[in-house]
């Protein structure tokens, strides 16, 4: 009697086993599928990260290029877009285009890069866009498609497309400029004398949303100290890159940087009370801090001093006459390489540099980085993309990609232990030699 | 025989729908931990590499991980002890004792399990602020003013009690309820016979109530262990993303931040099983150590 039961028992676990094998046999299936013939009617899966600029740009974009090309577009939107996207991706089943940049906690993008999960995307560059007769690297502006950002294993492939853009750099009440009479830093030396200045009034000179959004600054500071080759070398772990005088320069000012942020910022350095430490600019607290264009709409409803007016700058430059860099950050757009309607994806991608599409992306505040179009933006916008015309140089990049090594985050190793440095758990060596070690271990990892 | 035959079958059959359940969505993933723990795998793509045991050799060796595991240790220690501590207390107290608003110190006591643990965190961020938060400014009155605030969330050294805290205040109230629940079953004949005898509520607290509610302590231990590792990573996630620097990071916020941030999927899974392993080791130890000679009434 026992043995019927037993049998049973046994027979139900074998039977689930297989239903396990069953669905693990139907992901590599379809996630093997060749992409089948496009035919206009064909319907394309689109996946976008629902950020600061809302969900209506992408409903109208969508609505546009299924009027311009027929192809019909399924549209998913999402503040966490991994985990409405990523149990399905899991199962084979994927989004055609995926609009979600690199940087979030949840990594998806990272991981795809490090899988080899994604479409080359250089032949889009030569198509033309559809509804105009203009090629897309004609229309994407210069520098956009030649980062690690969009070419993120350094062969002259580029495997994502760049989207909204943003230029980075320090936020300021300019206001409170004006009213104290003090001038804008042009080098880091000034920075440091209105520090002091700043003191005295109880200002504190630096605040930061979370340490992570060093990574903008670290990046035009990289450039700063040492220029493109540099940055090059130091964004691929060469060796000995960071005993060089232009590393320990740049360690030192961020380090000096750290003596001078608010104290209580690292308490609030988090996903959850960031935007206490961005109220500190508001509040005439802190005087700059790292941010990017998105920062003004972030804080549109918060209160603020009397006259406050936003300001943004360049970092200062590290000697006089030195270049002043800012960071261009900007959003990835990208085709799984498992998706199964590559050409249409495509079409969609190219579309995105239409200057219809770039209209309707404005509309809601985000600026698609196309040759000419910072000149038709107005007001606050002006100001920001203007940055570069007005002297400061554009620093593009980021730390190349590597095959994942277990237990070493090089973003928290490189900006989270600032939080340290302001708090004084540990010493700038310290930091330094966490950086090697781990910059040695990504060496050996690079892609 | 054959209605023996017949029965076995039914039961067979009434307890299949569980057994495929209980198969499917527990044996299984729990199994596959088991064995991508085993695999370099990024989560997504189809190339799995078998490593054997290089994930767990990487992980003994990872510093990160020794500073979340201390961190839960310390959690799981911390948060027992007082919890149990102070839920026991108040338990003796409201069900022993006539005290006014008893039924409302119940309710109050209770009132942190229905909040979510997000709005729990929300209130002990406002909390424990630096510039204006209840904490420092209830403090201020004592430490003068124009000190500098104490960061309950920022300096590294303190802000895993914050965290500690937070998980007592809103741990008290559910095990306080258990606790209750056993103590209104101890008959009210035995407390009579004590203060007869001349035993002090104290003594009558030590040697009916403890030794008459063992079972469900020793079940709330395990229940202890098991809602640290669980709720520990919900708070860490909603009050201090595991900062500043890494400090509150505990075994399952580390693990998602290796599983998912540094697409290292496989090398998340070997922290799930030493989480896994850990925490059955220690609900297994607790339970032994705790073993008395059942009383009953």
């Amino acid at each position: 009697m026992k043995k019927v039961l037993s049998i049973i028992l046994v027979l139900t676990m074998a039977v689930s086993l297989f239903v396990a094998c069953g669905n693990s046999n139907s992901t590599a299936a379809s996630s093997q599928a060749p992409a089948s013939s496009e035919t206009p009617t064909a319907t394309i899966k689109v996946a976008a990260l629902e950020s600061a600029y809302g969900t209506d740009i992408w409903t109208e974009v969508c609505a546009a290029f299924e009027a311009k090309t027929g192809i019909k577009v399924e549209l998913t939107t999402d503040k966490n877009l991994e985990d409405v996207i990523g149990a399905g991706m899991k199962a084979g089943d994927y989004p055609d285009v995926v609009h979600l940049a690199t940087g979030r906690p949840a990594a998806l993008t990272e991981t795809l890069i490090k899988e080899n999960g994604l479409e080359d995307l250089t032949d889009v560059l030569s198509m033309t866009v559809p509804g105009e007769s203009v090629k897309v690297s004609d229309k994407i502006a210069g520098g956009f498609t030649e980062s690690s950002l969009t070419n993120p294993y350094s062969d002259g492939k580029t495997y994502m497309a760049p989207m909204f853009y943003s230029p980075c750099g320090l936020f300021y009440n300019a206001g409170l400029f004006t009213e104290k009479g003090w001038t804008v830093p042009t080098t880091w030396d000034e920075m440091w004398e209105l520090g002091d200045k700043a003191k005295a009034e109880g200002i504190a000179l630096f605040a930061y949303p979370t340490a992570g959004y060093f990574d903008a600054f670290f990046y035009a500071l990289l450039y700063e100290v040492g220029g493109a080759d540099f940055f090059t070398k130091a964004t691929n772990y060469a060796e000995g890159i960071w005993d060089t005088p232009e590393a320990q320069q740049a360690f030192e000012i961020v380090a000096k940087l750290a003596s001078y942020t608010e104290k209580s910022v690292p308490s609030n350095a988090n996903n959850d009370n960031y935007l206490k430490n961005q109220q500190l600019i508001l509040d005439n607290k802190a005087l700059f801090m790292p941010n990017g264009t998105w920062v003004t709409g972030e804080m549109a409803d918060a209160p603020r001093a009397d006259g406050f007016e936003w300001g943004f700058t360049a970092l200062p430059a590290v000697k006089e006459g030195g270049d002043a860099y800012s960071f261009t950050w900007f959003e990835q757009l990208w085709v799984p390489a498992a998706a199964e309607n590559k050409d249409a994806a495509k079409q969609f991608v190219a579309y995105m540099y239409s200057d219809e599409a770039a209209a309707i992306f404005a509309k809601g505040g985000a600026i698609q980085p196309i040759v000419g179009f910072a000149d038709t933006l107005e007001g606050e916008n002006k100001m920001f993309y203007g940055i570069y015309d007005n002297g400061a140089k554009a620093a593009l990049g980021g730390f190349a990609a590597t095959d994942p090594v277990e237990g070493v985050n090089f973003a928290d190793t490189v900006f989270g232990t600032v939080n340290s440095l302001v708090s004084g758990d540990k010493t700038v060596d310290q930091w330094v030699e966490a950086i090697k070690a781990d910059s040695d271990l990504l060496r050996a990892a690079l892609k | 025989m054959d209605r023996q035959k017949g029965r076995k079958a039914f039961i067979a059959l009434c307890v299949s729908p569980a057994v495929i359940l209980f198969t499917i969505f527990m044996v299984i993933p729990t199994f596959n931990v088991f064995k991508m723990s085993l695999y370099k795998w990024g989560g997504y793509s189809a190339n799995k590499t078998f490593v054997g045991l290089k994930n767990f050799e990487t992980l003994f060796k990872d510093m990160k991980f020794m500073q979340a595991f201390q961190n839960t240790i310390l959690l799981i220690v911390l948060v027992s002890i007082i919890t149990f501590a102070l839920a026991l207390i108040f338990a003796g107290i409201l069900s022993r004792e006539k005290i006014k608003g008893q039924n409302f110190f119940r309710v109050v006591f209770y009132i942190p399990n229905i909040l979510s643990v997000v709005i729990i965190s929300a209130i002990f961020s406002a909390i424990y602020d630096a510039n204006n938060g209840m904490l420092n400014s209830l403090l201020s009155l004592f430490r003068g003013a124009g000190k500098e605030p104490i960061y309950w969330l920022g300096d590294q050294k303190i802000v895993i009690f914050s965290l500690a805290a937070a998980m007592i205040w809103q741990a008290i109230g559910y095990y306080m309820v258990m606790y209750m629940a056993s103590m209104a079953s101890i008959p009210e004949s035995l407390y009579e016979c004590a203060n007869l005898e001349g035993a002090s509520r104290i003594k009558q607290f030590f040697s009916i109530t403890i030794p008459l509610i063992w079972t469900n302590i020793r079940t709330t231990l395990t229940f202890f262990i098991i809602s640290s590792i669980n709720l520990s990573f919900l708070f860490v996630k909603a009050m201090t993303s595991g900062g500043p620097d890494g400090s509150t990071e505990v075994f399952l916020s580390y693990m998602y931040k290796q599983a998912y941030t540094n697409s290292s999927y496989g090398y998340g899974m070997a922290i799930g099983v030493v989480v896994f392993l850990f925490s059955f080791a220690l609900s297994a130890i607790v339970n032994a150590v705790t073993k008395r000679e059942l009383l009953e009434f």
